[in-house]
């Protein structure tokens, strides 16, 4: 069998080869294309799928439809997709598109932070791991709805008593506030939904001290306010806060590396959109 | 595109969550706790303890990537993502966009996800699981449309006849799903800033209709625990019998899984809600109505599918009945039934029960919420994304904007699009929230301001609302700094009982804008007796009611419709000591209050206005967004 070594022969006898699995596969697909075989398996499917929704077996009668139900269906999808219309489907699109993301995604396994990779993201992210600014005061409210106009000047009469007579009790002075006449510890942004925007503002400006101030106004009425302490924002330690940082870090190495999946994926493919350069 | 609208209706119907169920029967015994809080912060609370109590706002409604309805609606946001929406962070809507709560972070959230088949469709659509081999999996997740929409309405059909799907019904994945849900409830809860509950909702829909569809009574209720939580989660699969539900609460109440049930959309319940018998139709007794109180003491009044308060053919004198009224059954074109889908009526049979039986299944406070299946509650006109996902993800979904192709309202193309949006989406609203008076933001102090009924509703805006009764209030307590706590001493706060003295009583309604939202117009008392009813209008922003009509002045504010810019002013607070002028010192009498705003824009317009095309002529261009708080009942002394 010397001869089943010379080059030319292999050549002869895989291209032979080639050729002849080219023609059975081609022959096969065509008939794959224009045959529509219901397999035992689909027979089943569709036996359970009755059954699932009718609570008993499907009698022939029930098996004639849903066959010849199951390939109209079929018959008319090929046709469909022969003649292109499930190219501009949005919902068939993103439906395969869904498909596809979900099953690039979570393929990977987390990656493991090293410490500097933490103590970096911990860094570069402090607005995540920071403790809010905060403030401790008290207030007095003049209601508008109450004084009207005079609301302003009455606090500013009051203001004037107020710091000229430090041990003055305040429980009784102003109008009636529905909410709460002392803050603790309460943070700035919290002042925002309480009062309004304007009054977080005006009071993230103001600096504790023994003085009463103001008048300060708030989307409410108008304000005195005795600010007895203020902490500012802070960023955590690093070791309170580790744990966070690492799921955070790890979270976002999660979609950076789906994201990329789907990038590669798209890489795959020349996009050229009409009318943009 | 017509199958996917067939699969959207079936999935809307499936979206809407409530239904009429018996509610107990509320008597005296069942007095709400009129005890005035402590006065001084005692050891061990959270910073922020308030004596005089808090309001703080939530969401109790929330639907995430877990029910099965939602996760057809493409949404894939966890109950992860839904706290983190509440406490500030963006998220992803399923259509792509990003999706921020309006007005800042929420002080209390809750995940409800249908506790029928949840989970299951997720693990369906996760290649390699036992159930994403179904033949049922196959099809849903199929690229058929027909096929999705067949297998959608078949669950749907499941959820509402309670015969389970055997081969979905995989409780193993069912309960792991709801101990995630309670695990995600667990780890949000941050005592003294936010308040999570495990909860789900129950969903039970009657139906008098036989082609398969959903479409029927919403008897719908979410469930809540105080604390821990069961390791399952009563569903329709175990009994549609909101009725077998309370006796399953009861009994984990004796193994200290404490719970309650809040009923939603009464008003697409056919009538079903606060139907005069129970589930199964026999006479409501004292026994029924106990259990009803005990495992309801609330109802959400407020939410995107529509305004449960009253209906403008049942309280034809009240000029703002006709607010944000949805009658459509779940997911058909059917008009829901008027009679017994309605809280004033509700309150008002209540009565008449109380008087002709001796017992109240309707003694009920009310909440709002959003029931939004995004995970993120959309509570700003200005910025609106319904709730139902891909659904009603768009102007175009929603029937704001004229269908693509047209720009007037006149032409508009006879398709399920447009049809859809005309019957459904456009009547949704952005709609709500609930307000608790509590002495601090815990999971205790919260529930237990549910148990006392001290719980007030509102269609979107943080708007805060006091509302006590009581003998001894004074005109100058009004003005004192302390008020609050002179008021709490003196009488009942919201959802108390106030018994008679022979004397009458006074109210005191206190109402405090949203700072950073619409200004107030007026405050209401809307007067319920087994008879009838009457709304006064009883503090305004400008002048006092007319003591004839009860009526305030026009306040003169407006919107500038060519940039939904308010014009003209309105009040940061109002309060006001009122008496009940037709008072009846031997009539039960429900007594709640209902706050409006100055006009503004609604979502709908909004969406016009950035479309530079006409508001939708068939829906309201303004609305006065409001607040409702639970009732004061007056009992007559014995």
């Amino acid at each position: 069998m010397k001869y089943l070594r010379e080059p030319l022969i292999q050549f002869v006898v895989a291209a032979a080869l080639v050729f002849g699995l080219h023609t059975a596969w081609q022959a096969w697909q065509d008939k794959s294309d224009s045959t529509i075989f219901v397999s035992e398996t689909e027979l089943e499917r569709l036996a359970a799928l009755y059954a699932s929704e009718a609570g008993a077996l499907p009698g022939p009668e029930d098996m004639t439809t849903m066959v010849s139900d199951y390939v109209r269906d079929e018959a008319l999808a090929r046709e469909a997709r022969r003649l292109g219309l499930d190219q501009g489907d949005t919902i068939i699109t993103r439906r395969l598109a869904q498909k596809m993301s979900f099953m690039v995604s979570d393929l990977r396994e987390d990656p493991v932070p090293s410490e500097e990779d933490l103590r970096a993201w911990h860094q570069a992210h402090a607005d995540r791991f920071t403790e809010p600014a905060r403030i401790t005061f008290s207030h007095v409210f003049f209601s508008p709805s109450v004084r009207g106009d005079a609301a302003e000047t009455d606090a500013a009469v009051l203001l004037a008593d107020l710091n000229s007579a430090p041990a003055m009790g305040t429980a009784d002075l102003g109008d009636p506030f529905m909410l709460q006449r002392q803050y603790g510890d309460v943070p700035l942004r919290e002042l925002a939904r309480q009062f309004g925007v304007d009054f977080a503002a005006a009071m993230a400006e103001l600096p504790a001290s023994d003085d009463w101030q103001g008048p300060v106004h708030s989307a409410l009425g108008v304000h005195l306010v005795h600010i007895t302490h203020k902490t500012d924002a802070a960023l955590r330690p690093f070791d309170e806060v580790r744990a966070e940082v690492q799921q955070d870090w790890v979270e976002q190495k999660r979609r950076e590396a789906n994201e990329q999946a789907v990038a590669d994926i798209i890489a795959r493919y020349n996009v050229e959109i009409e009318g943009v350069e | 595109m017509k199958s996917y609208l067939g699969l959207a209706v079936s999935a809307i119907a499936l979206a809407a969550c409530s239904k009429p169920a018996p509610e107990t029967s509320k008597t005296i015994t069942q007095k709400a706790d009129i005890t005035a809080p402590d006065a001084a912060p005692a050891e061990g609370h959270t910073a922020g303890y308030n004596p005089d109590r808090n309001a703080y706002f939530g969401d109790l409604h929330i639907h995430t990537r877990s029910s099965f309805d939602a996760y057809i609606f493409n949404v894939r946001r966890t109950a992860d993502d839904a706290y983190r929406f509440a406490r500030g962070e963006t998220i992803k809507h399923p259509a792509g966009f990003d999706m921020t709560i309006a007005g800042g972070p929420l002080d209390f959230y809750t995940v409800t996800d249908h506790a029928e088949y949840l989970g299951i469709l997720p693990a369906m659509d996760t290649p390699g699981t036992e159930l994403s081999e179904l033949p049922r999996a196959k099809d849903m997740f199929s690229t058929n449309p027909d096929k999705i929409t067949a297998a959608f309405q078949g669950i749907g059909a499941s959820v509402r006849s309670g015969e389970p799907i055997e081969d979905m019904y995989d409780k193993g994945v069912i309960n792991s799903v709801w101990m995630q849900n309670v695990d995600a409830a667990n780890r949000h809860y941050v005592p003294g800033e936010f308040t999570t509950f495990a909860a789900y909702e129950f969903t039970s829909v009657t139906t008098n209709r036989d082609d398969g569809t959903f479409g029927g009574g919403n008897l719908h209720r979410n469930v809540f625990f105080k604390g821990d939580a069961p390791d399952r989660a009563f569903s329709t699969l175990d009994s549609t019998n909101p009725e077998d539900l309370w006796d399953w609460m009861d009994e984990k109440r004796s193994e200290s899984y404490e719970s309650i049930a809040i009923p939603h959309n009464s008003n697409v319940s056919d009538g079903q809600m606060f139907r005069l018998e129970t589930y199964n139709g026999d006479p409501m007794d004292a026994a029924y109505a106990d259990q009803r109180m005990r495992n309801e003491p609330l109802v959400e009044v407020t939410q995107v599918k529509g305004t449960s308060e009253t209906h403008p053919s049942l309280s034809p004198n009240d000029e703002w009945a006709d607010f944000e009224i949805y009658d459509k059954l779940l997911g058909v074109y059917d008009v829901s039934q008027t009679e017994g889908s309605y809280v004033r009526e509700a309150y008002r049979n209540g009565l008449k029960l109380q008087q002709e039986k001796g017992f109240d299944p309707f003694h009920f406070g009310l909440v709002g919420a959003s029931d939004s299946h995004v995970a993120g509650g959309a509570y700003s006109e200005e910025d609106y994304w319904s709730k139902i996902g891909i659904v009603d993800g768009s102007p175009i979904a929603r029937g704001s904007v004229p269908f693509p192709g047209t720009t007037s309202w006149d032409n508009q193309p006879d398709n399920n699009v447009v049809k859809n949006g005309r019957e459904w989406f456009s009547r949704w609203s952005a709609s709500g929230l609930t307000g608790v008076w509590a002495e601090e933001n815990t999971r205790e102090a919260i529930f237990d301001a549910f148990r006392r009924k001290e719980t007030f509703a509102t269609t979107g805006p943080r708007m805060k609302v006091r509302f006590f009764g009581g003998y001894e209030y004074t005109d100058d307590m009004l003005n004192a700094a302390n008020l609050t706590r002179q008021a709490y001493e003196g009488g009942v706060p919201m959802g108390g009982d106030l018994v008679g003295t022979g004397a009458a009583p006074s109210f005191i309604a206190w109402a405090q804008r949203d700072p950073n939202m619409g200004a107030l117009q007026r405050v209401q008392i809307v007067k319920v007796t087994s008879d009838g009813e009457a709304v006064y209008d009883v503090a305004c922003h400008t002048g006092t009611p007319d003591p004839a009509t009860h009526r305030c002045p026009d306040n003169g504010a407006g919107v500038d419709m060519t940039s939904c810019t308010p014009t003209g002013e309105g009040a940061s607070e109002l309060k006001t000591l009122w008496q009940d002028p037709d008072f009846d010192a031997n009539t039960r009498a429900t007594y709640y209050v209902r706050v409006l705003e100055n006009p503004s824009c609604r979502w709908s317009t909004w969406e016009a206005l950035r479309n530079g095309t006409p508001p939708r002529p068939d829906v309201p261009e303004t609305i006065q967004e409001r607040a409702y708080t639970s009732p004061i009942w007056y009992i007559p002394a014995e």
